[in-house]
């Protein structure tokens, strides 16, 4: 319950700071960080406009896909706070509830029959898939490593003691981090500030999408980021008491989305077709920290 | 004692019901049919029941004509299949009825189809129960032969014959296989009883005779390199039997494998690694296929691949287990396998059923052809959403339970096995990740280009819903599809008395054992029903509220472009263009066309055309099938069309008999 509710609170600012980061490092001064959650209320009171070649998914998708967040969401823990779900291998359930999300995302741009927006979602389908892999080898790795396969028990028997395990929790915070930026679609493997449809991935999936199903996307990918946040967190909340980890958590967000601006400040995304090399690195990577794994339980001697 | 009856009497059923179907007016054959296909189902499924409550039917046909003693066993693993056989079977009857009427005029055609029908479904019922080496075979050859025959119902079309001509030679070599292999296990134990293999692999290391079985199984239940029957066959049958084959004829080479496991006593690790690795690789080449195909029922047959290479998984994962003696091992991969196979029969016979709705509607079999039909065939149309859903193994459907417990084991294996394994397992981790992550790919393509946007071509027939018998197979097929995925415990319980004898002896084989292996697959169940539960909650609060809120309806964005064409839609191909480039090496392409010339200032119409080949049956399998033909026509001479020069061949063979037997040599 806590960890929905940090989760929850987080996701109304995160966005924002990203926004006002970015701003600063061009020089500007920028909108406040909760503008992004104004925009969200605003579109939730408006009107919607349907393209006539839509279906009835095209109305559902957005409401499964910002469930399929919720639902996510519920499986995360919160130190040594039990997220509201947890059973032995819960992380599959959450990668595979945000692939329903997903899997309706896509085919309610496809429902749209424009040729950008299938385009986006081809993008989208192709980058989510070759992230996959990362993220279960390092849940995997860290299941070996404590011996157990739930994110509750994982991040509370998680204990970091000998270089090594620093290294890990470094390297798992980039692939996290990472996963994160592929999962929300932002730099470096694509810019949602662009303005040519033909370069864009999420945002031209969500072309045709106003009104409240809009606002729905939106703050969905609000909650994701804090979401991924609330993960990375975990990695070092520990067993520490309350006064000192949610303003930990909080900072470890906070931490995160001026990361996530500056990168997109300093950084141009990636040639399209180098994107699914560059994701498909991030399995390497935790390769290497099922390899660490193996060496901190001696088994590879 | 009833229970013995009630499965022999299934056999005078299916022979009255072949004479029945034959004489009755044309117009009830199907029907006919389908009555029979279900007395024979129930009549099977009680004993198969039974058995799965209580304990193992055994009983013997003595002096059963030449065969001797026929022993027919019907375990829980048998009975599972039989119970799966029964249920693909009456749905595919119940579908036929509708999707065969546009054929209505074939009447002997037609006649000969139904009758095959029930003899397929008995000659399946058969195999699963014979142990007796012959007569395993002779079920198993009428089974391949039936089936082939109802492939090339359409066999004045000659892609549809050479399909079939292609089955049925692929599953002569797989006959090859078990027939040497059986030979192989009779020379050495002399007795026909499945038993004796059993007796036999006790002995010594005989894991060639394994690989012989797993070789000949394996053609059957289509494991790459042994698969390029399937993208051929399942697109020519008609859509009903493509089910029924994709759905439970390719699990009878699963079973086939199951079976030979139950008699293994050694050599297990090397088995079950060999099994793991072939089926990871599999389920990748499987769905990378699939995710390139732009005929829709050859990308289902593709996908079939994938899921067979998946089940394998599970397989290879209890083999595993049951080297270290990781009891938690073999239940999670045995489970998984026999679960998802259970799975992978109804979600692949209700997609087949939904592309069999679709081609006889359109009658293309080319999805850039199609688009929008989700607005003319909307039941049709949120069946295949559905299945396509569970194909993809996402929550709340049946494809995610079975999944699932594949994770948990693989997590379990990474845990407790050596370095080796570990990281066996944790490839095969990712690599079903990866798997999970195309097939999402290709039926958001799929479904995305046949139902969604707007028609590509123009049809010169409107598309509308199918008939309602077509329909109501596929309603019942969801309804099971959605009881496994929101409680998979009922399952899971029932599953675990099959595999049972593969525990190690001395862990009693009680479900009392098995509570906390069962809460985790009940919890996914109570939490599908959750997230069930927040979608609609999410969905009623947006009804609410944008209930009065002003709605317009307007074109599509089309960056300001007035004049839109549905030709300007983003097609299937260009959906998983950049996949297949990535993998070029497996999904090969193939284009023809013209170059423009420089010289060549106002070109003609010229056509471009791209297609994907198999790679396994055009760089490697045609090309040894190639040389074999070369080094063949040396003998051509042998067959020369002259009677004399035959009757000269038989004098040879029965002087070269009559010689050896003079000498003593046989």
């Amino acid at each position: 319950m806590l960890s929905l509710l940090l989760i929850l609170l987080a996701s109304l600012f995160f966005t924002g700071i990203i926004i006002r980061t970015k701003s600063l490092a061009s020089g500007r001064k920028g909108p406040g960080i909760f503008q992004p959650i104004s925009d969200v209320i605003r579109l939730f009171k408006k009107g919607a406009v349907y393209s006539e070649t839509t279906t009835f998914i095209f109305q559902i998708a957005p409401s499964i896909y910002f469930a399929s967040v919720i639902m996510a969401i519920l499986v995360i823990p919160f130190g040594t706070t039990k997220g509201i779900i947890s059973f032995n291998g819960d992380f599959v359930f959450f990668a595979y509830v945000l692939a329903l999300g997903k899997f309706l995302s896509i085919i309610s741009a496809l429902d749209t029959g424009s040729s950008f927006e299938g385009m986006g979602a081809s993008r989208e389908a192709l980058y989510s898939m070759f992230a996959e892999p990362a993220f279960f080898i390092l849940m995997g790795s860290f299941a070996l490593l404590t011996g157990h396969t739930s994110f509750y028990d994982i991040f509370n028997t998680l204990h970091f003691d000998s270089y090594i395990s620093y290294m890990l929790a470094a390297l798992a915070t980039f692939v996290l981090i990472m996963i994160g930026m592929i999962e929300n679609s932002r730099m470096p493997i694509d810019d949602p500030k662009t303005h040519l449809e033909l370069t864009m991935v999420h945002e031209v999936m969500i072309l045709d999408n106003s009104g409240f199903d809009l606002g729905l996307i939106l703050s969905a990918s609000y909650l994701k980021f804090a979401m991924y946040g609330a993960l990375i967190a975990n990695f070092f909340i520990d067993d520490l008491s309350f006064a000192i980890a949610i303003p930990l958590f909080f900072a470890i967000q906070i931490l995160f989305a001026i990361v996530v601006g500056v990168l997109e400040s300093f950084m141009a995304r990636f040639r399209m077709s180098h994107n699914p090399q560059y994701i498909f690195t991030l399995s390497s990577v935790a390769l290497l920290i099922f390899f660490g794994v193996l060496l901190v339980l001696e088994k590879l001697t | 004692m009833i229970d013995t009856y009630l499965f022999i009497s299934s056999i005078a059923v299916t022979v009255i019901g072949l004479f029945t179907i034959g004489f009755v007016p044309s117009g009830i054959k199907a029907a006919t049919n389908l009555f029979f296909v279900v007395i024979t189902a129930l009549l099977t499924s009680i004993p198969a029941i039974h058995v799965i409550l209580n304990q193992p039917l055994e009983f013997t046909l003595y002096n059963f004509w030449f065969f001797g003693d026929i022993p027919i066993r019907i375990d829980a693993l048998s009975a599972w299949f039989i119970l799966i056989i029964n249920l693909t079977c009456i749905n595919g009857a119940l579908y036929g009825i509708g999707y065969m009427k546009s054929y209505s005029e074939q009447k002997s055609n037609l006649s000969l189809h139904w009758i095959l029908f029930l003899m397929f479904q008995s000659s399946m019922l058969w195999v699963c129960v014979i142990q007796h080496s012959v007569g395993f075979l002779i079920a198993w050859e009428i089974m391949s032969v039936s089936s082939f025959l109802l492939v090339i119902f359409e066999h004045d079309n000659k892609k549809t014959l050479k399909a079939g001509i292609n089955y049925l030679v692929q599953m002569h070599i797989s006959v090859a296989f078990l027939t040497a292999a059986f030979i192989w296990a009779y020379s050495a134990t002399g007795s026909f009883d499945f038993k004796a293999i059993g007796h036999l692999f006790s002995l010594s290391p005989n894991i060639w005779l394994f690989l012989l079985f797993f070789c000949g199984f394996g053609i059957k239940a289509g494991f790459i390199p042994f698969h390029s029957w399937l993208p051929h066959a399942h697109p020519a049958a008609p859509s009903h039997i493509s089910g029924v084959m994709s759905g439970v004829i390719v699990k009878l080479g699963i079973y086939g494998i199951f079976r030979m496991i139950t008699f293994l006593k050694q050599d297990f690790m090397i088995i079950g690694e060999a099994i793991l690795t072939l089926s990871v690789l599999s389920g990748l080449y499987g769905i990378l296929n699939a995710a390139v195909h732009r005929d829709f029922k050859r990308m289902l047959a593709y996908c079939t691949i994938e899921n067979i290479g998946i089940i394998g998984t599970g397989i290879g994962m209890g083999l595993i287990g049951m080297a270290t003696g990781n009891s938690f091992l073999i239940v999670f991969g045995f489970a998984g396998a026999l679960l998802h196979t259970l799975n992978h029969s109804l979600f692949k016979s209700l997609l087949f059923f939904c592309a069999g709705s679709i081609y006889q509607q359109t009658h293309t079999r080319d999805m850039e052809k199609l688009g929008g039909l989700l607005k003319r065939m909307p039941q049709t149309g949120i069946l295949f959403l559905l299945g396509a859903l569970a194909i993809g193994g996402l929550p709340p459907f049946n494809g995610f339970v079975s999944e699932f417990i594949l994770y948990i084991g693989y997590l379990e294996g990474i845990k407790s096995l050596d370095i080796a394994n570990s990281t066996l397992m944790i490839f095969s981790l990712a690599s079903l990740a990866l798997i999970g992550g195309i097939s999402i790919l290709t039926f958001t393509k799929s479904f995305g280009t046949i139902f969604l946007g707007s028609a590509r071509t123009h049809l010169d027939h409107q598309p509308k819903e199918v008939i309602r018998v077509m329909l109501i197979p596929q309603y019942l097929i969801l309804a099971v599809m959605i009881s496994i995925g929101l409680f998979p415990q009922f399952y899971f319980t029932t599953v675990l008395k099959t595999i049972i004898p593969f525990l190690p002896v001395g862990s009693l084989p009680t479900i009392a054992n098995f509570t906390p292996m069962i809460d985790i697959v009940a919890s996914i169940g109570r939490n599908s029903l959750i997230f069930l539960g927040i979608i609609l909650l999410v969905y009623l609060v947006r009804k609410a509220i944008t209930r009065n809120r002003p709605v317009t309806v307007n074109t599509t964005w089309g960056c300001g472009y007035t004049a839109p064409t549905p030709r300007i839609q983003y097609t299937g191909k260009s959906f998983s263009k950049t996949l297949g480039k990535l993998f070029s090496f497996i999904t090969i392409e193939q284009k023809k066309y013209v170059e423009i010339e420089p010289e060549e200032i106002f070109p003609l119409e010229r056509r471009h055309s791209s297609h994907y080949i198999d790679f396994f049956e055009n760089k490697i399998i045609n090309g040894l099938v190639k040389k074999l033909v070369y080094s063949m026509n040396y003998f051509q001479f042998v067959q020369n069309g002259k009677t004399q020069a035959y009757v000269l061949y038989g004098v040879f063979f029965i002087l070269l008999i009559f010689l050896c037997t003079l000498f003593k040599l046989i």
